[in-house]
């Protein structure tokens, strides 16, 4: 390029209303971008008429030309002076000027704009630059009000800065590191709250607060909300219990990540409180698995217990409900064939005597007459946070393993009953030879006799329609 | 049925005793294939429903239990006065399959195949009912061992093979529709359906059957009945083939 097209190009600069911005706002900050000045205020109130060249250019604003918002008259002398009667005139002055070009309707559709465009309509004008500093003003996406609530907030409460999520966070899931309340300011949760108004006494969410933490959250997670009534904890709430743990104990409060990412993350959680039933599952099966090897295909205290509707697990209900819980992974060869478990298990138990008792029982109306006496479930011979693999034990260690857990429902069940039960295996000629050849037999000389009577009722019943009787 | 004069006269062919034994079983096998067939078809509405009628599934165990206990102590007796009225008694064995069933049946297969003009002609019980008898009779003592082995399954462990409580479970569970497809496809197509005697077979309910209809249905029985030898009464009766 050629120093003449230089040339050529800034003085068609000059000429455009970019360029005239430029040489403007460069005269203002002759002034402006020194600190000292200030407007004052009848009421002595004051604000300083300093900008931070480096963040109004870096705004969204930092196209605009000074006199674009600053509507006076400027001469080589200076400009004019005016005269507000008090701060709040003077912003709210500045607050019209912005809705020049932020209409009503673009501004509209979120819910801190509708309530201050509601609050507008009852005659308290919002003022723009309370969430949104004058010469600062960020891109919308990104967090605008929290990037200034932020910087505010965060002077004095630095230690409640959002961080990186908690270091027990498993590998290889970037998910589980993201914060998700990022898009949230201070004030979205904190209301009542603002750069300029600060109650004292403040909630602490950490206990003994004006307004539950449920509460809070419960404005978006309204689902989660209704669902935390079916909890065991929020029962223990209604009991009085101060040790109830609320949606900030398992969540948190500043440092919020999606636990459905986070598995050892969410198991750790419960850990806070029941440390020695992690201690079991950490040891069983499908908590070592977890802790040592991160698998994502074990269960975690919340996919038996649930998140936020944790029910009883001592009620019968939540017992007649087990099979179908070891059944959503023991069931699924997707998730269980890769470590060479059979589906069968769940088959095998469904259609035994056990497993069809427990099936009628949930089927069946809740005031239905029971017996007093417990139906054996999936965990009353694997155990529950202690499950171990039954394979190491061998077939003598699982018999006799089986017979104790026989006699605690079969009082003086001998040494062979163990045998009534065929370990999950479907009878075959190599398990079960005896059950296996009689289901056969049966299997085919059923509908052989249903096939013989009925060739008999419809051979006697021709032969009685076509009238070629006898006698 | 009247005692009519002429061909419509009727003959006892059963006992009091006989008729409430049939009685009984009708409402046994009523309450142990709804409480059974309920417990093994247990996903299908209508079982959920009889369960649920019949209070719960425990309940419809106990039930079942206690209906099988009953129908095990009428096949006992069944099968004890049977014998001693046989054995004691000299009565004739009337349900005793003979070589002139399989003949019967042969000759009815004829008939029904057009290859015969006159369905074979029968004793007091037909080769269907004798069917029909020992298939029940049997399949009721194979139900009351193996429920017993079901209902006690530890008392019967100690005697037998573990194995022998699921292998019982399924001889019970297979017989029961064994003997569901008897009574109801069998059965009541014989005494109920049967153009020969719709809209039903009331003989085992009256005790008589009309002459006409013995001419029909059992002749040889009528026959022997005719020749002079007295009206047939009981489990036992004419002299079998």
């Amino acid at each position: 390029m050629t120093g003449k097209a230089v040339r050529m190009l800034l003085a068609l600069a000059l000429c455009t209303g970019v360029g005239a911005a430029a040489s403007e706002t460069e005269a203002c900050l002759a002034c402006h971008a020194d600190k000292g000045h200030a407007i004052e205020f009848p009421e002595g109130e004051r604000i300083e008429a300093f900008v931070d060249e480096a963040e109004f250019r870096a705004s969204v604003h930092g196209f605009l030309a000074c006199t674009d918002c600053h509507d006076r008259t400027i001469t080589p002398a200076g400009h004019e002076q005016r005269r507000f009667r008090s701060e709040e005139l003077f912003k709210l002055r500045y607050s019209r000027i912005c809705r020049r070009c932020h209409s009503d309707e673009e501004i509209a559709g979120t819910e801190v704009h509708d309530s201050l465009l509601a609050r507008e309509a009852d005659g308290h004008a919002p003022v723009c630059t309370d969430c949104h500093p004058a010469h600062a003003v960020r891109p919308a996406a990104g967090g605008l009000i929290l990037a200034v609530e932020e910087h505010h907030c965060l002077e004095c409460h630095a230690d409640q800065a959002p961080a990186a999520p908690p270091a027990e966070v498993g590998p290889g899931d970037d998910r589980a590191r993201r914060r998700v309340h990022h898009n949230l300011s201070c004030s979205g949760c904190h209301a009542g709250f603002s750069v300029t108004e600060h109650p004292q006494g403040a909630p602490a969410f950490d206990g003994a607060v004006p307004v539950a933490p449920e509460d809070i959250c419960r404005r978006c997670h309204f689902d989660k909300y209704t669902k935390t009534h079916e909890s065991i904890h929020f029962e223990m709430a209604g009991r009085g219990r101060p040790d109830t743990p609320t949606c900030l104990n398992c969540h948190g409060s500043h440092r919020i990540v999606n636990l459905s990412y986070d598995r050892v993350g969410s198991a750790g959680k419960c850990r806070e409180c029941h440390p020695k039933l992690y201690a079991t599952y950490a040891a069983s099966v499908h908590g070592d698995a977890l802790v040592s090897e991160h698998n994502r295909d074990v269960p975690i205290c919340s996919d038996c217990h649930r998140a936020h509707d944790i029910g009883n697990p001592l009620t019968q209900d939540y017992r007649d409900d087990i099979p179908v819980m070891c059944a959503n992974c023991h069931a699924d060869a997707a998730i269980v064939g890769k470590y060479g478990l059979s589906t069968d298990v769940v088959r095998t138990y469904l259609s035994d005597f056990h497993g069809s008792t427990v099936s009628i029982y949930r089927d069946q109306e809740a005031g239905a007459y029971r017996l007093p006496r417990p139906i054996a479930v999936c965990t009353d011979c694997h155990g529950t946070h202690d499950i171990r693999s039954m394979t190491a034990l061998g077939t003598a260690g699982t018999k006799a393993l089986l017979l104790t857990k026989c006699r605690q429902c079969h009082e003086g069940a001998g040494s062979d009953f163990p045998d009534a039960w065929l370990s999950h295996y479907i009878p075959s000629m190599a398990t079960a030879p005896a059950l296996y050849l009689v289901d056969r037999a049966y299997r085919v000389l059923l509908p052989l006799l249903l096939l013989g009577m009925l060739l008999q009722v419809l051979l006697h019943a021709w032969r009685h329609a076509t009238g070629r009787r006898g006698t | 049925m009247s005692n009519a004069a002429g061909g419509r006269e009727s003959l006892r062919r059963f006992s009091t005793a006989r008729i409430v034994e049939h009685l009984a079983l009708i409402a046994l096998f009523l309450v142990l294939a709804a409480t059974g067939l309920a417990q093994k078809f247990h996903h299908f509405e209508l079982s959920q429903w009889l369960l649920s009628a019949a209070g719960g599934v425990d309940r419809a165990r106990q039930l079942h239990h206690w209906a099988g206990a009953v129908l095990a102590a009428l096949i006992a007796v069944h099968v004890v006065t049977a014998w001693v009225g046989i054995f004691a008694f000299r009565r004739s064995f009337a349900m005793l399959v003979t070589p002139q069933d399989f003949r019967n049946a042969v000759q009815d297969l004829r008939y029904h195949l057009a290859q015969r003009e006159r369905p074979a002609a029968c004793d007091r019980y037909d080769y269907k009912q004798k069917f029909t008898y020992w298939m029940i009779l049997i399949s009721c003592a194979l139900m009351a061992l193996t429920g017993l082995a079901l209902w006690f399954p530890v008392t019967v462990a100690r005697f037998l093979p573990g194995e022998a409580i699921p292998l019982a479970a399924t001889l019970h569970s297979h017989q029961a529709l064994v003997i569901l497809l008897v009574v109801v496809v069998w059965h009541v197509y014989d005494s109920v359906l049967n153009p020969d005697v719709f809209p039903l077979d009331t003989s085992i309910f009256t005790g008589r059957m009309s002459r006409t209809r013995m001419r029909r249905l059992h002749p040889r029985e009528l026959d022997r009945l005719e020749r002079g030898s007295s009206e047939s009464v009981g489990g036992g009766g004419a002299p079998a083939g």
